[in-house]
């Protein structure tokens, strides 16, 4: 596809689908619906994770009224989407989070969306200097994980359709796509992904590192990190593998209300406090350390797949430079 | 999506409430939908959550046996929100139930072998649902000798009294030990804290296995009492209980390192708890 046709081919996408794509606002860029192509924002990684699209920060379960008998209404309708502009970091997150959303107790509210919605990737044409993709086996161009990934070349887009899903869009849309010069932007793609290559600043080494996790609970070395940890949680809310919620109940006052879910972290002191007093996790040490284990032993431990993606997003936003990548060599490092 | 939803709870109806304590009270329901009711199963140990809607969600133990098909009890300590919401309820109003949730005792493995069962405080709710299934009579005869050791902080505090100073000790094959922590004019029974009084009665761990429920730092002496009355750490099972929002291995709270205890647990056995991280 010609560069110059993206516009038009999203504005006619935004006809049929509800496209959800990158925008800025307020100098955050998150993924939100948008109906005029314009508005798309592609030069960065969003501030926010797309994974808001399948897993929102504030998501209404159902609705209940007790003014004539315990009534509860499911919360329906999920509109066919395509979600465009996911770097390969984030098609990631979303291959970390769908294990946790299936399982015996299958997710309505995730997979409904997670199937109604075409997914197209968007290889990345730089490095970021908070970019460590490499370490969890990423890569800047890989599809993984999307239906259609587009790459951008110097004229062109190579789009390349990866699953049956990208083949529907791809018919449906035949217009904008070219078959002209493949081979060219194959080769093309190639060369980006060579360059990129060499251009990341972090050299995040995992060797050795979960059989390190895996028994260094009790090591002093959580308390010395967590000095300094104000206990924010904007790493975890940032985090495209996060999944962590609360429910509560939004009553109108009148009987009848709504029960919502929106995103918690493990950041927080009453995550895991009970009623009673007693907490599990007391301080920002075993919490901390909780958010760390998650990332590099936990979810790999449970589903077999890296709980970090190599977005960088904490390493950025921490505002006391907790750096991932650099706990990670600690952890290497401490005996 | 409904039928396939566990996020969505099912209408239920208080039909009694029965006051144990002055803060603990046993709430008996039944699910609204009569095929529903007619198809719901719990397994001793599991655990089921209840909505009181415009306040919120809860996960407490089942503490009815499912051989009491016709319906299923909450035993609640007033405590927090949703509880005192709870305890505002009245036979009549309605409720949401999700579950059953998490892992059981494993009865099966139990079969031919005397248990012996340690609780305080609340903590006895999870146990009564496996002692009430021991004791019913079509599963009587699949096990051996029942001891229960029960402990409250005071008279006043025991739960299920009903149980406790009567219906279990009138049941064949089965000893009942209660003690309250400290002595009162009305109590002639034991008095001293549950893990002293165990030591005292020193049951015998031959052929038997040892199930636990009560406040963490009594369960962890109960444990240490317990082995060195000789019983090994597999014949040891507790319940855990985390702070719960979705029960179904979602929410993220309730892990103790890669295990979620509203799916791996509640019940442990003490080899597992030993390979946990001790963070819970």
């Amino acid at each position: 596809m010609e560069r110059d046709r993206l516009a038009a081919f999203l504005d006619q996408i935004a006809t049929r689908y509800h496209l959800v794509a990158p925008v800025a606002e307020d100098g955050v860029v998150d993924y939100r619906r948008v109906d005029d192509a314009r508005r798309v924002v592609l030069d960065e990684l969003s501030t926010v994770p797309p994974k808001t699209h399948f897993f929102p920060q504030t998501e209404e379960l159902y609705s209940y009224s007790t003014v004539t008998g315990l009534e509860i209404k499911e919360t329906v309708g999920t509109p066919a989407a395509v979600l465009f502009g996911v770097r390969p970091c984030d098609l990631k997150g979303f291959l970390a989070l769908d294990p946790v959303f299936a399982g015996r107790f299958r997710d309505p509210y995730y997979w409904s969306k997670r199937e109604r919605t075409i997914i197209i990737g968007l290889s990345c044409t730089t490095v970021q200097s908070t970019c460590f993709c490499q370490a969890f086996d990423g890569s800047p161009v890989n599809g993984e994980g999307a239906d259609v990934l587009f790459t951008p070349l110097e004229a062109v887009y190579l789009v390349e359709i990866l699953t049956s899903k990208g083949e529907q869009l791809a018919a449906e849309f035949s217009t904008f796509l070219g078959t002209e010069g493949v081979e060219e932007a194959l080769r093309g793609k190639e060369a980006l992904a060579r360059e990129l290559d060499g251009r990341f600043i972090r050299q995040v080494d995992l060797e050795g590192v979960k059989e390190k996790a895996d028994r260094m609970f009790d090591h002093p070395y959580w308390r010395r990190l967590a000095r300094r940890c104000l206990g924010c949680g904007i790493c975890t809310f940032l985090c495209p593998t996060c999944h962590c919620f609360d429910v509560v109940d939004e009553n109108r006052g009148d009987r009848t209300g709504l029960r919502v879910r929106c995103w918690d972290s493990c950041m927080f002191t009453d995550f895991t406090l009970h009623t009673s007093g007693h907490n599990p996790r007391p301080s920002k040490t075993e919490r901390l350390r909780n958010r760390i284990l998650h990332k590099l032993k936990y979810h790999l431990d449970r589903y077999g797949l890296h709980g970090c993606v190599g977005c960088g997003r904490c390493v950025a936003k921490c505002p006391v430079n907790i750096d991932l990548t650099k706990v990670i060599a600690e952890i290497r490092e401490v005996d | 999506m409904s039928h396939e939803n566990p996020l969505l709870p099912r209408p239920a109806t208080i039909q009694k409430i029965i006051p144990e304590t002055g803060d603990v009270k046993t709430f008996r329901l039944t699910l609204d939908d009569a095929e529903a009711m007619a198809a719901w199963h719990h397994e001793p140990g599991q655990l089921g959550m209840l909505s009181v809607f415009g306040v919120g969600e809860a996960m407490f133990s089942i503490s009815s046996s499912p051989t009491k098909r016709e319906y299923i009890e909450f035993s609640i300590k007033r405590m927090g929100k949703v509880t005192r919401a709870l305890h505002e309820l009245e036979a009549g109003c309605q409720v949401g139930l999700r579950g059953p949730y998490g892992n059981h005792f494993p009865y099966e493995k139990f079969k031919g072998k005397d248990l012996l069962f340690v609780g305080g405080g609340i903590g006895l709710a999870p146990l009564r649902s496996l002692i009430d299934f021991v004791l019913a009579e079509e599963n009587r005869g699949d096990y051996g000798r029942v001891e229960i050791l029960y402990g409250a902080r005071s008279y006043d505090d025991l739960c299920f009294k009903d149980d406790v100073l009567d219906g279990w000790v009138r049941q064949p094959g089965t000893v009942v030990y209660t003690t309250i922590d400290q002595a009162e004019e009305r109590w002639t029974g034991h008095v001293g804290f549950v893990p002293a009084y165990l030591k005292e009665v020193a049951p015998t761990p031959e052929n038997k296995y040892a199930l636990i429920c009560g406040p963490p730092v009594m369960i962890k002496f109960v444990m240490q009492a317990l082995q060195k009355l000789g019983f090994r750490e597999e014949q040891i099972y507790s319940t855990l209980e985390l702070r719960m929002k979705c029960g179904i291995g979602k929410c993220g709270r309730c892990n103790i390192g890669s295990k979620f205890v509203c799916l791996e647990g509640p019940v442990f056995n003490m080899v597992e708890i030993g390979q946990l991280p001790p963070e819970f």
